[in-house]
């Protein structure tokens, strides 16, 4: 299946662009649509500490942070809009 | 003036009474200094104890009250902002404002706690202070100036010594426009609830300040381990380490966007095409118009925008700006993705002195009217008036702040204007203030934090839900459940009332909370100022401002939301949300319960004596 994949902020330099649309297997998850994104070790080093996510990245799956839903396991579904930016501040 | 036995306070405030042309220091009494501990706190007790809530705002009677605390002017990260506490002429309740720079540290060290000012001059006056000296002097020569101009003439002929820092209105708050600003430092604002008119009113066209008498610590040991946590912190986290440096509180416009809560058009919707966003981001800002990032008085983080942009006859101007709520609010909310022209306006605003929030606020209130044919092309003078209209924007700024034309009526602000036109409904307010750039039906913790802000729609009294909704981490507040709103809400609520009342940054929430802050207040004070003795302050703050918007005629009917986000649902994740009526009503019962007030929202007899409130001492 294919979602799209939005990037906000210093993720834009670090995937080369806004958004792309992303092939991942049936019944994939959050989670490994992110290792697919994260092919090299900047990639990596940047979204990831551990298993998890660093604490300044935000993942949101149709407008929703995906803490709120399973987390990293949070499964996809076809046309799925999954955006990808850092903790923000402001008011 | 004996001894002030409290470390960090100099035991002075300033009483000036305008119309007698007299200003003289009293003492501050010990308890009432521990019990509210200074900013937004002391200032609200001091205001209590010198006007009668329900008097006219822009008469004689009303008084402002500016505050420092006893961590103002220390070492202290962000603790330079002075806080002001008056009765709003825009919503008839409690205002309260506060801004960075570095004013409010000058007028802690010029060797005063707070300065109360009362009565009404018959010619513009201005207050000069410093150790030992307070006078009132004419600002005859001032008068009708903007705000970087008296800042930079009452500056230079402050004579030699230390810089002196200047507080002053625009023409805004000379021609008493409901929601006129403060400024000081040029470019920092005092923006919300219409101080300036409250100046205006007066005839005060500004406060000069200058000084150096420091505060020492009673233990210099326990505030040394605060403040070193929480420089240590703002370096550590990366929203205060570089992301508000980097993108400035613009940088949420796309993501406030992304779930759906990026207000349209008077809130009439959250929709928009990604391109009209892109070109109002804090990235685009970054790109095209940032020339550096600045800071406040002893601020690690920065965030502040120094930026250029061509002006509107060719050449360049420079100023600061804009704010995410300033981009949101002049630009998307009245249908305008013109940054340059957002950007201008801004400028214009800051010069003017109005506050950008309710102007915008305001103008989106007159596109609409003008959309239903209820202000028509006589009215408007040739000026384009629909959504989309940058000339609007640019033009009427000027206009509302000389109160000319069309400007007279925006000057009232939205609620008096879309009243005055037969369609109160169509004005997005609570309490008469304009609503921030979030739209409540995204989130019902937002919601309630606007209903039950002390101020009226006001993200920074009220709560503001983004920040627990999304940056949350394991403790993220679901942003639609009615259950978790209420005690969210007030412990936001609580965290503001403190930094307002020690007089620091907002921003220094995202790396820490109150713990750092206990031990730095302690450490000054030499007095138990625990995370626990602090939420009492807390508490106490939040139902005395109660105390006060009750007595200025305010009832748990004015806690609520516009019918629009009852009525009229947006969509978001795919569902369409609105704010029922139920639902408010439900959390509004709820929040009152948590604060310990009755089923009518008023405080009980038993928490006024638990808290130690006398409500009034006047
Ligand atoms: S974070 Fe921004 S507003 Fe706050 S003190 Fe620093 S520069 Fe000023």
């Amino acid at each position: 299946m294919t979602i799209e994949v939005r990037f906000f902020a210093a993720f834009r330099d670090l995937f080369g662009g806004r958004s792309r649309d992303l092939a991942v297997g049936e019944g994939a998850t959050v989670g490994d649509a992110l290792a697919v994104l994260c092919d090299t070790a900047a990639r990596r080093r940047e979204l990831f500490a551990g298993a998890g996510l660093r604490a300044h990245v935000v993942v949101m799956l149709n407008g929703a942070p995906v803490g709120a839903l399973r987390g990293l396991a949070t499964p996809l579904a076809p046309g799925d809009t999954l955006a990808v930016f850092p903790l923000l501040g402001g008011g | 003036m004996p001894d002030f036995p409290i470390p960090g306070y100099h035991g002075r405030v300033l009483v000036a009474d305008l119309s007698l042309g007299e200003i003289r220091p009293v003492p501050l009494d010990p308890g009432t200094a521990l019990s509210y501990l200074g900013g937004r706190g002391l200032a609200t007790r001091l205001l209590c104890d010198t006007i009668d809530p329900a008097c006219e705002p822009l008469g004689p009677d009303n008084a402002f009250v500016i505050a420092s605390s006893p961590l103002v002017g220390s070492t202290a990260p962000t603790a330079g902002r002075g806080h002001m506490v008056f009765k709003s002429p825009l919503t008839g309740v409690i205002g309260t404002s506060n801004s960075g720079g570095t004013w409010g540290a000058a007028f802690k060290s010029a060797g005063y706690d707070a300065l109360i000012v009362k009565g009404a001059a018959a010619e513009p006056v201005m207050i000069d202070l410093a150790p030992g000296r307070a006078e009132i002097l004419p600002a005859g020569h001032v008068w009708g100036k903007t705000t970087h101009e008296t800042n930079d003439v009452l500056a230079a002929d402050a004579g030699p010594g230390r810089p002196a820092r200047i507080l002053c209105i625009g023409p805004a708050g000379e021609n008493l426009v409901r929601f006129a600003a403060v400024a000081n430092d040029r470019n920092r604002v005092y923006g919300r609830c219409g101080p300036g008119a409250v100046w205006g009113s007066k005839r005060l066209k500004a406060i000069r300040v200058r000084g150096r008498e420091k505060i020492a610590a009673a233990d210099p040991e326990k505030y040394k381990s605060g403040q070193e946590q929480a420089i240590y912190l703002l370096k550590q986290a990366p929203v205060t380490k570089r992301l508000m440096r980097d993108l400035g509180t613009a940088g949420l416009v796309e993501l406030i966007n992304l779930i759906a809560m990026l207000p349209h058009k008077n809130f009439q919707d959250c929709l928009h095409r990604d391109e009209d966003v892109d070109r109002v981001s804090g990235e685009t800002l970054a790109k095209t118009l940032l020339e550096k990032a600045g800071s406040c008085y002893l601020c690690p983080i920065g965030c502040q925008r120094h930026t250029r942009v061509a002006g509107r006859d060719g050449g360049e101007e420079r100023g600061e700006g804009p704010e995410y709520e300033t981009v949101v609010l002049t630009g998307p909310l009245c249908g305008i993705y013109d940054l340059a022209a957002i950007t201008r306006a801004n400028y214009r605003a800051n010069e003017l002195g109005l506050d950008t929030m309710s102007y915008g606020g305001t103008l989106a209130c007159a596109m609409e009217l003008a959309e239903r044919g209820l202000i028509g092309p006589e009215e408007t003078n040739g000026i384009d008036l629909a959504f989309g209209s940058a000339e609007a924007l640019e033009t009427l700024v000027g206009l509302t702040a000389r109160r000319e034309g069309l400007g007279a009526a925006l000057a009232e602000g939205a609620h008096r204007l879309a009243a005055g036109r037969g369609r109160p409904e169509l004005a997005m307010t609570v309490k008469k203030l304009e609503i921030p750039a979030y739209d409540p039906r995204a989130s019902f913790t937002q919601a309630l934090g606007y209903m039950t802000s002390p101020t009226g729609a006001c993200h920074l009294r009220g709560g503001y839900a983004v920040s627990l909704a999304f940056f949350g981490g394991a403790k993220e507040i679901p942003r639609f459940s009615l259950l978790q709103a209420p005690i969210a809400i007030r412990n936001m609520q609580n965290m503001g009332i403190l930094q307002d009342s020690l007089g620091i940054c907002r921003f220094t929430g995202y790396a820490f909370s109150a713990d750092p802050w206990a031990r730095m207040a302690s450490g000054v004070t030499g007095r138990d100022l625990s995370v626990a003795k602090l939420e009492e302050i807390e508490n106490r703050v939040a139902t005395l401002e109660r105390c006060f918007n009750l007595g200025a005629g305010a009832t748990a009917e004015d806690d609520a939301l516009p019918d629009r986000f009852a009525d009229v649902p947006i969509l978001v994740e795919g569902r369409e949300r609105r704010v029922t009526r139920e639902d408010q009503e439900r959390m509004k019962r709820d929040y009152y319960a948590v604060r310990g007030w009755d089923a009518a929202g008023r405080p009980t007899p038993g928490l006024l004596r638990a808290l130690r409130i006398e409500e009034a001492r006047r």
